[in-house]
């Protein structure tokens, strides 16, 4: 393969593949995500999760300043909900104003530094299961004044107004912890199929109506979490019609064990950036995808962590065993759990040579006092530093595959760091 | 009486072994003042209002964000501390500040306020306030001392003593009496207990509830014990505005020109205005703070709340005009570009929506004797009284009649046209 061919341009997006394979599979790759006017992505690489979009509990000056985070994920559920007594209003969102500075409906209403890559999806990651269910031209969405149905032609008109750097397609989703069985599953594949040929129809219309005045929207496509040949379908109809147009820019993968099998009956679609929007719980999780070939992960369990008053403790690589019993590391834990009481006068940072604003501006004890009096910096505190450590996190991996023989000194990293706690 | 006080080769400054007060400027015509107040951790510019950040904490905001505000001089509670960290962990991390991370200033409060406040079950005797300890109900007491100790472990730069405080509205003329002298007996303890003087300046509280002259007896009696700043304690307890304002005045025409006056418990915008009119120089209040998490934004025309519907679609800064980092031209450094919009759409839904409204409010304050100061500086302070009225009320007709009364006395006409 040349390296052209591992390039994937658009007018909104560049992604070069700067090291790894394509070769017979998928594997660990080295790249660089570029949406015009954002700060590049380093890949393999996370973005932050929004809640009615805000980093939760930090507010957009620090996320400028102390969240080491180049990308967003928005759920445009957070934004569509219809109070009762204002049922028949517009979302507000939509007439939020464009001004030089907040070039996109989506940056200017929630004040989103500018740096900031936005991801638009449908739903929350993770989606809330609906009891009422998807229909043909409809999803069901869960907004703060209950659920309601979200129409494709609504969410399409939705990304054309927010203009968000990446817009993840509708999808049909159960978002159920239970596989569907294989009658749901084509349908899933049906409908999310018939949803993205009118998405693109619908896009390059409205393309050629503005004539790239205005930033455009780069399409993720989903990949569905039902196996490989129910959606081969969907899937061709991506690399056949879409990809070699340009409209296609990238993929939204629900399930990365699927990769595999699309590298073995799509190669083309495997110069795309891969965003993983499977809500890995572990660090461990995240390695094995980006084995996978995953470039970018949504991961919602950051939030989760700061919320319980824990600090991430892990680093990758993991530091050298002890050499005195290699053979039998001690687990070290993934997290320190800060209302612990030893914390109460400990005046270490939260973790060792952590760099994030948290650890240099304050220590364990503060961080112990504010949990113990449920006073709310505290879990702006906690957000910036495992947003420091997950982004040190991926910084490692990409210095790792970036070493000479990188994929073999990548595996075993990910042996290594396999003897740390292991995830629940 | 205040006399007694070192002095500095100007006669404009005032010097103890913590603090140097020195004033830069006075109202020609009101007892408006603009001084320079240098403790421990760094100068600070009175008037001023300061923020409440009770549990080591301004709700939400980094000390890094709180300094932005412009902001030199914070409290904290000596009460809640005392329960949470606690004061071992106070004496082991090495104080308040190093605790929270803050580098300027703290001034705490004794702790006996809340006692009374919190604790229903508090009772007074000359001991010290004994309540049910708010853990397991066992019987605790909180002396002179023990706050003394309390607040030399947190290492604020201003104490305060602790004082008998009763809600100016009670009618028991002999408790009040009782309350006031128990005052200046506890504060004879409190000086007795301080045990770093040269480090942490110990401020009296004049007590004595509505009683202009027990008020006046008091304030004798205080500032024969020469402490480096002088509090005006037991207001905004429900009391008459009118009441309010002669308690200041009448305590603000008997103290030294030289030393800083602190009225406890004051926030209103209009409260300030107009104490600073009296002549102090200090406040607190928890009301900026709280009020904007419950979705509430100060501004020179009122408090709007962002939750009303009205707001869904406003996408203007929260205050036209306000310098605040979430206000500001979205050109401007440290801009955030926040609009109406974007708050009413997380009021009470992310804490983050609470944290930008604290941050604008906390600003609003500061701004507002900033601006104070700077009027007295530049001697039109009769001016900016009537400018800040104008802004919040429709017309002059609704202006409160307390404020109009209170400004009178000090040379102000509001109602002049």
């Amino acid at each position: 393969m040349t390296v052209d061919t591992q390039n994937q341009d658009s007018a909104a997006m560049r992604f070069e593949v700067l090291k790894g394979a394509l070769k017979d599979g998928v594997a660990a790759r080295v790249g660089r995500l570029a949406f015009a006017g954002r700060l590049p992505i380093d890949t393999p690489n996370f973005i932050g999760i929004t809640s009615r979009g805000t980093v939760p509990h930090v507010t957009p000056d620090n996320v400028g300043k102390h969240l080491q985070t180049s990308g967003a994920y928005m759920a445009l559920e957070d934004f569509i909900e219809r109070p009762q007594r204002y049922s028949k209003r517009t979302p507000p969102i939509y007439e939020s104003p464009k001004t030089p500075n907040n070039n996109t409906r989506l940056h200017s209403f929630t004040a989103m530094p500018q740096s900031v890559t936005t991801v638009l999806g449908a739903r929350r990651i993770p989606a809330v299961s609906s009891p009422a269910g998807n229909t043909n031209a409809s999803i069901s969405v869960f907004t703060s004044t209950g659920f309601q149905d979200l129409t494709l032609k609504e969410y399409l008109s939705a990304v054309e107004a927010l203009k968000p750097d990446v817009a993840i397609p509708l999808a049909d989703l159960t978002n159920s912890a239970i596989a569907p069985n294989s009658k749901r599953a084509l349908r899933m594949a049906e409908r999310t199929d018939e949803w993205i040929v009118e998405w693109f129809a619908s896009l390059s219309e409205s393309a050629t109506a503005i004539a790239n005045a205005s930033p455009t929207t780069a399409t993720f496509a989903p990949i569905l979490p039902v196996s490989y040949s129910m959606q081969w379908e969907y899937i061709s109809r991506l690399a056949e019609d879409y990809l070699p147009t340009g409209q296609l820019s990238g993929l939204a993968v629900h399930d990365p064990d699927l990769l595999p099998d699309l590298a073995e009956h799509c190669a083309a679609l495997l110069p795309l950036p891969r965003l993983s929007v499977s809500n890995p719980p572990t660090p461990h999780h995240i390695l094995r995808q980006i084995a996978l070939g995953i470039d970018a992960f949504a991961l919602p369990f950051l939030n989760t962590i700061s919320d319980a008053g824990l600090a991430l403790s892990f680093t990758f690589p993991p530091p050298p065993t002890s050499p005195t019993s290699p053979s039998d590391p001690t687990p070290q834990p993934l997290a320190i759990d800060l209302s612990a009481a030893p914390h109460a006068t400990s005046l270490l940072p939260l973790t060792p040579n952590c760099t994030c604003y948290a650890c240099r501006a304050h220590h364990r004890a503060y961080i112990h006092h504010l949990l113990a009096a449920r006073e709310m910096l505290g879990w702006t505190l906690l957000q910036v530093h495992n947003h420091a450590v997950m982004a040190a996190f991926f910084a490692g991996v990409r210095a790792v595959l970036g070493q000479e023989g990188g994929e073999a000194k990548f595996a075993e990293a990910v042996r290594a760091f396999g003897v740390m706690d292991p995830p629940n | 009486m205040w006399a007694t006080a070192r002095r500095m080769a100007s006669n404009r400054t005032y010097t103890s072994p913590a603090l140097t007060f020195e004033l830069t400027a006075r109202c020609s015509v009101t007892r408006a003042r603009a001084s320079i107040l240098t403790l421990p951790h760094g100068t600070v510019d009175l008037p001023i209002f300061m923020p409440v950040a009770t549990q080591a904490s301004l709700k939400g905001l980094t000390p890094e964000q709180l300094e932005t505000t412009g902001c030199r001089l914070c409290l904290n509670n000596t009460y809640h501390l005392g329960l949470k960290p606690g004061q071992e962990v106070l004496d082991a991390v090495g104080g308040a500040h190093k605790l929270q991370g803050w580098n300027r200033n703290i001034l705490t409060d004794s702790g006996g306020f809340q006692m009374v406040s919190l604790l229903k079950l508090a009772n007074i005797t000359e001991e010290g306030v004994r309540f049910l300890s708010p853990h397991d109900g066992s019987p605790m007491l909180l002396t002179p001392e023990h706050s003394m100790s309390l607040q030399n472990s947190i290492g604020s730069d201003i104490m305060m003593q602790l004082d008998d405080v009763l809600v100016t509205t009670s009618p028991d003329k002999a408790r009040m009496r009782e309350a006031m002298e128990r005052s200046v007996r506890w504060l004879d303890r409190c000086i007795a207990a301080h045990k770093k003087p040269d480090t942490q300046n110990l401020f009296c509280i004049i007590q004595g509830g509505l009683d202009l002259d027990m008020r006046r007896e008091c304030c004798r009696e205080m500032l024969a014990r020469d402490t480096p700043g002088i509090a005006i304690g037991g207001l905004s307890g429900g009391e008459a505005k009118d009441d309010f304002c002669k308690v200041v005045s009448t305590c603000t025409e008997m103290l030294p020109d030289l030393k800083p006056r602190y009225v406890m418990g004051i926030g209103y915008p209009e409260d300030l205005v107009v104490s600073v009119a009296l002549g102090a120089d200090m406040f607190d209040c928890v009301w900026p703070t709280r009020t904007a998490r419950f979705g509430n934004a100060i501004t020179k025309h009122g408090v709007l709340n962002m939750k009303r519907e009205t707001y869904a679609a406003d996408f203007g800064p929260i205050e036209e005009g306000c310098g605040c980092p979430c206000c500001r031209p979205i050109e401007e450094e440290g801009a955030m570009g926040i609009t109406r919009a974007f708050v009413h759409h997380n009021a009470a839904k992310e804490t983050v929506a609470a944290h930008l409204l604290t941050l604008h409010n906390v600003w609003y304050q500061l701004n507002l004797m900033r601006g104070a100061r700077e009027a007295v500086i530049e001697d039109r302070y009769p001016a900016f009284v009537k400018e800040f009225f104008g802004n919040l009320y429709p017309d002059r007709s609704s202006y409160p009649l307390w404020a109009v009364n209170a400004l009178k006395g000090v040379g102000i006409d509001l109602l002049e046209t």
